[in-house]
């Protein structure tokens, strides 16, 4: 099970949100709205001392008892998170990072979309189609 | 040990518990306030010591947790003071015996205690005794806070004696051992002599020791003692000791390296002791400076230094402290407590991911069956200390599930008011507010699916709350706010949910107050329906006010000296921008048209609209109106009668949407286009209505000027035919009509007219004025046809063809010759000739009467209002002259004038000429008459000064011919109907022209050939027409 998710920064408003299974969503909402706390609270961290070459991955953001939360930050604060199922034991960090990699090159797709406004929800199909194959991957 | 005490921080360590209790009944506010005045009492600098005391009041305490008073000293119950009401002096003996009840039930861990007896007077309260203090009142006891301090110092030699008598280490003496309640059992049959064993019961006595250090203000004795007990504790695996030992370590040094307290109430507590506290921090500085120079006992400060545990240990050793207490699972409250002192310390460290790790692990602690009170004391513990590590939403998280707890259905009376209170509470961490107004403008902030379920419970919570107005604010804020991200079903549930509410309670436009002084603002439904465009109308043409242009031109401006300036030009053109160029009159109905659409799934009744305004009292009309479903742009039009006159400015609208009533500003919607919205209202004018005995046209003119015409009526007529328009003028307006000036225009200028076309006498009606609001005046009007046929060619033709005319006459065909020049002479309408053949030669004539009327107080500010009546007259050919011929006759000064006269109307008619009997043509007859005429002279004849210019044009250009002669003829016998000129030729014209030889005293020109014709039609109408030749 896995949500992916992108937030926009200064509002901290979900540009999108995809999950499987679908019910129950709102509890994923929940749990990616207050991950947000700490993706700030590192980006404050780490935000001064290097701007520049920050590592834009940020790890794990804290473990639940059912899920592991993931995040990722590009410089223009962007915010991608990941809800992972605890069990799945397949995932290792480096894997984490090759797909957040993944989706920044996908969102980065989309903004260079001339007719997509930035801020706006995302309604792309390549950016479906990539998130559903990333999701499969790790199902 | 099964109570947690959420509230504890780091410095509690060092703090003396004292419970304060009432007995008997004592009031509840009575008892607190004296409670406030104990609790004030809260730091005491010890006697001929430099040490401070601190204590922690609790007026409950569970006695379970006073057993865990060896652990941790700072739980154990030492003093208790006890507050009791006795009023008479036979109840005495009873309330002893109750303050003696409650002192066994901390008795075993009690250093002293007190009783305070309020209300007893006489002989009883004259007995000095140390543990009772009488006050005659509660109002009466200054001695109060005395009497605490004494009791505090009389702890103080309990404490140090026992501090004093632990801490001398007599190695003989057997160490009893220290044990918590669940250890108990655990030590029976031990071996009491092995060395583990003595170690054991060593290593607790001295973090029993540091304990006591602690609180008797010893801190680096204290650090000593702890660092010991770790030691020995650590050799022999006492994991449950060893963790408290570790969090005393922790404690003492945080007390050290924060004097100012970890503790969220820090203000409050510390405040009372502002400089002794202060002070206490300086003493707490390695090397700090003293009244009498260096601190003397530098090696104590240095040994202090070592002994102090570095920020970064004290959370290191707090989390091997949290994990030697995690190991027990009967020691929960103890790691629960730890957690969270550990994460105040983090606080104010500003490392917030660790204490979030701290928090995230107190969050698995699990303690027994917790009772529903005490769940939301811990979340809402929990989301406090999530706020004060600045993780908002997590805070928002926590306390949104404690308001769920305070409802949840287990408990038998849902604390619906108080799950309402935190879910309030939970707004910003969800960056909600309640204005609406932070959302109208730029993108949604926040989460909306979240926000959106934090607002359904805050609908349901108040709703049961039992305020629906509060629900009804609610859900409006949801529904404005949220309306982007509901789904249709969404939006068709809350709707309908709303409409169930305001059928109870109507939304307004008023703040709502909650008791706690929180103001919610209200919630206009600014997109139900989304205004477009605002637009102020101008009022109908007719009913606009004009100014009435004084000599001094309104150019001349008051404000500027200068005639022209650049920067006076720039302001106007701003003030432009927001005022209109045209005005409202007081009285009238004024309109405002608004650009709707209606966002929602399906149809919206909007009731109750109207207009909002400033400035000038204004009745608004409102209009009910019923969008379509998603519809797209849709017009309003709002209206309204201004009462008086100034300046008035549309701020917005007001509308009532599923029974929430909404006051829209303008300057709050977003994207709204607007063409100004300041408009002057004029003082009122009168209004007229004109009724005519004409019929309506259906024709619209489409007059040059650009004003417009209000009516238009028709009338058909034969060329030459008169015919009176009678002009009803009604004052429906309430001002009287004072004046009245009428003027003409004809709008078609292409046909060349001859004589007045309108005419009329004002005077007659004139008289009739001033006229009172509903009187009718009369107005007539002759209209008078006079028109030129003469270029009627394909009519003719067909006459010429069909062989109708009257051969034998020595005029073959000199109709084309003629008529050619004449069409090149007239290049000003070319239209008109291949016009003329299409419409059946009628040709038509516009004209417009303007009715410029004023009245009543508009007229003194130099106002009118002007009516056009559109006159739409179509004029058919009645008789023709198709040829012309003479001969001549009996005297050579005269001659016949041969007229074939042809009659193109479908009636009979007469044609009476002078001298001539009468003649009858029927429909399409074509006849000849004869008149006998005077010849006269070409050269001699003066120009006729109304048409001079028209024919001296054409004299001009066609100078070299004769048709020049045949203009002069026309002009000269005064034969407007062109036919005659159309047939004229140069034989005819010889005929007509006098002879050259001619005796003596020919006077020429006066000619009087006025032929009176008379037409008159045999059918039915009665229309009755002067023909002119």
């Amino acid at each position: 099970m896995e949500t992916g998710i992108i937030c926009h920064r200064p509002q901290n408003y979900p540009l999108y949100i995809r999950s499987v299974p679908t019910e129950n969503e709102l509890k994923f909402h929940y749990t990616v709205h207050t991950s947000l706390d700490v993706v700030d609270e590192k980006i404050s961290a780490m935000g001064k001392a290097m701007v520049d070459q920050r590592e834009l991955y940020l790890g794990l953001l804290y473990p639940t008892e059912d899920y592991k939360v993931y995040g990722y930050v590009t410089n223009s604060k962007v915010k991608f998170v990941m809800v992972v199922d605890s069990s799945n034991t397949a995932l290792r960090d480096n894997e984490i990072r090759s797909m957040f990699r993944k989706l920044h090159n996908s969102y980065t797709d989309i903004m260079c979309n001339p007719f997509y406004n930035p801020g706006d929800r995302i309604h792309s199909r390549a950016f479906d189609n990539m998130v559903n194959s990333m999701m499969m991957q790790v199902c | 040990m099964s109570v947690p005490d959420y509230m504890q921080c780091a410095e509690d360590h060092q703090t003396l518990l004292v419970v304060v209790q009432p007995i008997g009944i004592v009031p509840e506010e009575s008892f607190f306030r004296i409670y406030k005045r104990i609790s004030a009492v809260s730091q005491v600098n010890v006697r001929d010591s430099q040490r401070v005391l601190y204590i922690r009041y609790r007026h409950h305490y569970p006695p379970e947790n006073n057993e865990w008073g060896d652990f941790q000293t700072h739980r154990k119950v030492v003093g208790l003071i006890t507050i009791t009401d006795c009023s008479s002096a036979k109840d005495w003996p009873q309330t002893f015996e109750k303050f003696h009840v409650q002192k066994e039930m901390y008795g075993s861990t009690l250093y002293d205690s007190r009783l305070f007896v309020f209300g007893l007077q006489g002989e009883i309260a004259e007995q000095p005794r140390t543990d009772v203090a009488f006050y005659p009142s509660y109002d009466e006891c200054e001695s109060v806070e005395k009497r605490i301090e004494d009791f505090i110092e009389s702890l103080f030699i309990v404490l140090e004696s026992k501090r004093l008598d632990r801490a001398t280490d007599k190695s003989g003496d057997k160490i009893p051992l220290l044990c918590v309640p669940f250890e108990k059992k655990d030590f029976v049959g031990l071996d009491t002599d092995s060395r583990h064993y003595k170690k054991r019961c060593q290593g607790r006595m001295r973090k029993h020791v540091g304990d006591l250090c602690l609180q008797a203000g010893m801190l680096q004795d204290s650090l000593v003692h702890y660092h010991m007990a770790v030691e020995l504790l650590r050799s022999v695996n006492d994991f449950l000791w060893l963790g408290a030992a570790l969090e005393g370590l922790c404690s003492a040094s945080v007390i050290y390296h924060y004097p100012g307290g970890t503790g969220g109430k820090v203000g409050s507590r510390r405040a009372q002791g502002g400089s002794l506290s202060a002070e206490a921090g300086n003493r707490h500085r390695p090397g700090a400076l003293t009244s009498n120079g260096i601190n003397a006992d530098t090696s104590a400060e240095i040994g202090r230094a070592k002994n102090c545990l570095s920020p970064e240990d004290i959370i290191d050793k707090y989390k091997e402290a949290i994990s030697y207490y995690g190991k027990y699972k009967n020691a929960g409250v103890i790691e629960l407590e730890a957690c969270v002192k550990a994460v105040r310390v983090l606080a104010i460290q500003k490392r917030s991911m660790e204490a979030s790790e701290f928090l995230q692990n107190a969050v698995y602690i699990n303690l027994r069956q917790l009772s529903e009170e005490e769940k939301i004391q811990r979340y809402s513990i929990l989301s406090e200390l999530y706020e004060r590590i600045g993780f908002h939403r997590k805070s928002a998280f926590f306390k949104r599930i404690a308001a769920m707890q305070c409802a949840a259905p287990s408990i038998p009376e849902p604390g619906w008011r108080a799950c309402y209170k935190l879910l309030l509470e939970t707004l910003p961490g969800y960056s909600l507010s309640l204005d609406p107004k932070d959302f109208s403008k730029g993108t949604h902030r926040g989460w909306a699916a979240v926000q959106m379920r934090l607002l359904h419970e805050l609908v349901y919570a108040s709703r049961r709350m039992g305020n629906p107005a509060l629900s009804v604010r609610h859900l409006s804020f949801l529904l404005q706010t949220m309306l982007d991200f509901l789904s249709d079903q969404e939006k068709k549930d809350v709707t309908q949910s709303l409409e169930s509410y305001t059928a109870k309670c109507p939304g307004t436009m008023e703040f709502i107050t909650l008791p706690d002084g929180l103001k919610l603002p209200p919630v206009p439904f600014t997109k139900l329906p989304i205004v477009r465009s605002v637009k102020l109308l101008n009022l109908p043409t007719s009913l606009r006010p004009h100014k009435i242009k004084s000599l001094l031109g309104q150019n001349v401006s008051t404000k500027s000296p200068f005639i022209y300036s650049p920067i006076i030009a720039h302001s106007r053109g701003e003030e432009r921008t927001k005022k209109i160029d045209f005005q409202w009159v007081q009285g009238d109905v004024c309109e405002v048209q608004l650009m709707v659409y209606n966002p929602m799934p399906f149809e919206l009744r909007v009731e109750n609209m109207g207009l909002l305004t400033t400035g000038v009292e204004f009745e608004s009309l409102p209009a009910a109106l019923s969008l379509p479903a998603e519809s797209g742009l849709y017009p309003v039009t709002l209206v309204g009668v201004p009462q008086t006159t100034g300046q008035i400015t549309i701020n917005g609208y007001h509308t009532s949407v599923f029974g929430v009533f909404s006051d829209c500003l303008l300057d709050n919607l977003p994207g709204v286009k607007t063409n100004g919205c300041t408009v002057e209202v004029i003082p009122a004018l009168p209004r007229l209505q004109i009724s005519t005995s004409l019929p309506r046209s259906a024709h619209t003119l489409q007059p040059s000027s650009g004003d417009e015409i209000s009516t238009s009526v028709s009338v058909q007529l034969y060329n030459g035919e008169t015919q009176q328009l009678i002009i009803k003028l009604e004052n429906i307006g309430t001002e009287p009509l004072e004046t009245l000036e009428v003027t003409a225009k004809t709008v078609n200028t292409k046909e060349k007219l001859y004589g007045d076309f309108l005419s009329w006498k004002l005077e007659d009606t004139l008289s009739q004025f001033p006229l009172k609001p509903g009187k009718i005046a009369t107005f007539v009007v002759n209209i008078k046809v006079k028109l030129d046929f003469s270029c009627q060619e394909n009519l003719l033709q067909d006459l010429n063809d069909d062989g109708i005319s009257v051969s034998g006459l020595p005029l073959s065909s000199p109709f084309r010759q003629v008529v050619k020049p004449r069409v090149e002479a007239k290049p000003v309408n070319p239209q008109e000739s291949s016009k003329g053949g299409d419409f059946s030669h009628v040709k038509t004539l516009e004209a417009i009467l303007n009715f410029k009327y004023s009245g009543g107080p508009g007229h003194i500010e130099g106002y009118y209002r002007n009516l056009s009546l559109g006159l739409h007259v179509e004029v058919e050919p009645s008789v023709f002259f198709t040829r012309v011929s003479t001969l001549p006759a009996t005297s050579t000064r005269q001659c016949h004038l041969l007229l074939d006269v042809f009659n193109s109307t479908e009636h009979e008619l007469t044609i009476s000429a002078r001298n001539n009997e009468d003649l009858i043509l029927h429909a399409g007859e074509c006849q000849r008459m004869a008149i006998q005429v005077d010849k006269f002279n070409f050269e001699s004849f003066p120009e006729p000064p109304a048409d001079g210019t028209q024919y001296a044009n054409a004299k001009q250009l066609e100078e070299e011919r004769q048709q020049a002669k045949g203009l002069e003829i026309n002009s000269k016998l005064d034969i407007w109907e062109a036919s005659v000129e159309g047939v004229l030729n140069q034989l005819v014209l010889e005929h007509l022209q006098l002879a050259p030889l001619q005796w003596g005293d020919i006077t020429c020109g006066i000619f009087p050939t006025v032929i009176d014709t008379r037409i008159t039609s045999f059918f039915s109408s009665p229309c009755k027409s002067l023909f002119c030749i």
